[in-house]
């Protein structure tokens, strides 16, 4: 297992009920990560629609995993 | 003293004798009488009540306003308090001039801006028995629409000089970054949450132009975010209340408006007439559209919204990263939220704005500043901020750069203009020709029934899965706000059916006409 800090902004911060967490997981990847996500707080964006960055860099999804890492997801916001 | 309140009524002969001087060739006197019906009621009488020391400093203030603007001989306003029956005067006002034409428009002022300004209430009485206070709302002031040739000659004496001494006194602005500044063009796109931060702290620090584009008019909902506005400005359009705004701050900043969103025809065109833009609306197409547009016009860009507590900010320029390296395709608007569906506190749009306004200024006057492109989230509750930069190569640079995709977008957009309708009410569509289809959840669809049959009703999400069904006939999508309906307009539009259409505004836009 991979232990990871996770940040959540916008609509996934409101749907998740918390500005963060960390997690133990068994995912390799970013992709493999955010489905384990979805299931656990019904996230209801899908992973295209959203930017992901670890350790404040933007990554793709196949990105791997390793432990310690800190993942921000961040969905695009519309509001003015 | 030109003002005065009456509590019992009052000749009018000697106010008239009052006013009369031998350089005046013209007077103009004007009358308020209480009328038996207000907005459908009969009335049979009416009282006003004072806050009396505020009302008399104000109707002073006014009268010299007047005299003072148009250069008159003489005027004065009396106002009735107390009780009034039908056919009493409740007010008087007379100016005298030098010619007849400034006498009436100086007289139109002084009543204009008493119903506006001055802290009287009226209490009107029904034939039925009942009273009721009246508020006094928005009035029509006429000389807010003159031209500026029609009293130019009547100016105030002394103009308002700006004093930047504030800000010329920082090492890096001084005398040179202050004539910079004076001589730069920032448009600024949504005076709302985000806009209104941005056009007053443009306009404070003496940019030379201002440009500003709204097509909205001003909401009570509005008001606990967007600073520029008060109470008496609902309903007006946000671009005339702005640059009324701008030029109570700062007469020296010229204000140019559009009261029509930019589009896919003009707004490439509107981006190279200025040094810099500010987009600060809630809508995501607006910021696809902004974002190709300074891409293609080579022109700086400086985006931000925000999403309940929290907010993002990019800035664009020319040759590094754009919006579309981030997120190369719109969003849908169920994608993104926005301040009506999910709620805002005004500072946080209030913060995000002031820090658009920090980097125009930084981009105006060359600050020192991060070189490398990048997104900044701010999240208000925690205080964190958080810079990530933005790898161009990995962005547009995949599928030909930035402007070649900026150009296909524009090309496919099939302007707005077509495909978003007005209606006031449904009839109207459905005698035109068109079925409907209602994009709205059941919720909201049990909350504010169409009220005629809608042939079909599919949740905006599911849209191009039935595309297949839009192939004959003319459709009209509606949903709440016209958003949603536009959107899958555009989805479907881009599958080729042409003969799909949103209607203009969604449901709400049908409530206030209809």
């Amino acid at each position: 297992m991979t232990v990871v800090n996770l940040q959540y902004y916008a609509q996934l911060r409101e749907q998740a009920g918390m500005g963060g967490e960390q997690l133990a997981t068994a995912a390799a990847t970013l992709r493999q990560l955010y489905e384990e996500l979805c299931a656990r707080h019904d996230f209801t964006l899908a992973a295209d629609a959203l930017k992901v960055a670890v350790n404040a860099q933007f990554c793709g999804w196949d990105h791997p995993l390793r432990e310690g890492d800190t993942v921000v997801f961040i969905p695009p916001v519309a509001g003015g | 003293m030109h003002f005065r309140l009456a509590s019992e009524a009052f000749d009018t002969a000697p106010l008239r004798d009052g006013l009369q001087q031998p350089g005046c060739g013209g007077f103009c006197a004007f009358e308020g009488w209480v009328r038996d019906s207000n907005e459908g009621r009969q009335v049979d009488g009416l009282s006003y009540e004072a806050y009396a020391e505020l009302a008399l400093a104000e109707g002073e203030r006014i009268v010299e306003e007047a005299i003072a603007r148009y250069g008159i001989g003489d005027a004065c306003c009396v106002h009735r308090t107390g009780d009034l029956a039908i056919g009493d005067l409740a007010v008087w006002v007379g100016a005298s001039a030098a010619h007849r034409d400034e006498a009436f428009r100086a007289c139109r002022y002084i009543i204009d801006e008493i119903k506006h300004r001055l802290p009287i209430w009226k209490k009107e009485h029904y034939v039925t028995g009942e009273s009721a206070w009246v508020a006094c709302t928005h009035a029509y002031r006429e000389h807010e629409h003159e031209s500026d040739h029609a009293h130019r000659h009547h100016e105030p004496a002394a103009a308002f000089a700006p004093d930047y001494s504030r800000q010329l006194r920082l090492r890096e602005v001084g005398e040179a970054g202050q004539a910079r500044l004076a001589a730069s063009r920032v448009l600024v796109i949504g005076a709302g949450g985000l806009g209104c931060p941005v056009i007053s702290y443009l306009a404070g620090a003496g940019v030379g132009t201002l440009g500003i584009v709204d097509g909205d008019r001003i909401d009570a909902s509005n008001l606990h975010r967007q600073t520029l506005y008060g109470m008496r400005d609902i309903g007006e359009l946000k671009v005339d209340a702005a640059r009324r705004r701008v030029t109570a701050l700062n007469p020296a900043v010229q204000v140019q408006t559009w009261s029509k969103p930019l589009d896919a025809d003009n707004a490439v065109e509107v981006f190279g007439q200025f040094d810099l833009v500010v987009e600060c609306t809630d809508d995501m197409r607006s910021r696809y559209l902004s974002n190709d547009a300074a891409v293609l016009s080579g022109t700086r860009l400086i985006l931000a919204s925000v999403y309940q507590y929290e907010g993002q900010l990019q800035v664009i320029e020319p040759g590094a990263a754009c919006l579309r390296c981030l997120w190369p395709h719109e969003p849908a608007p169920d994608e993104v939220g926005s301040c009506v569906s999910s709620g805002v506190l005004g500072p946080v749009p209030g913060t995000l704005g002031a820090m658009q306004a920090m980097e125009a200024l930084k981009l105006l006057l060359d600050l020192p500043r991060p070189r490398e492109p990048a997104l900044l989230l701010v999240n208000l509750l925690d205080m964190g901020m958080t810079r990530l930069p933005i790898d161009a190569r990995r962005g547009c640079a995949l599928h030909g750069g930035c402007a070649s995709v900026a150009r296909r977008a524009l090309e496919r957009d099939p302007g707005e203009a077509d495909i978003a309708l007005h209606f006031d009410v449904l009839e109207e569509a459905l005698a035109a020709g068109f079925q409907l289809v209602d994009l709205r959840e059941t919720k909201e669809i049990i909350a504010e029934p169409l009220g005629v049959a809608a042939a079909r009703q599919i949740s905006s999400a599911q849209i191009l899965a039935h595309a297949g069904e839009f192939a004959q006939g003319r459709w009209l999508l509606v949903c709440a706000s016209g958003r949603r309906s536009a959107h899958a307009a555009r989805l479907l539009r881009a599958e080729g059916l042409h003969q799909v259409h949103s209607l203009a505004g969604g449901v709400s836009a049908l409530r206030v006409t209809g």
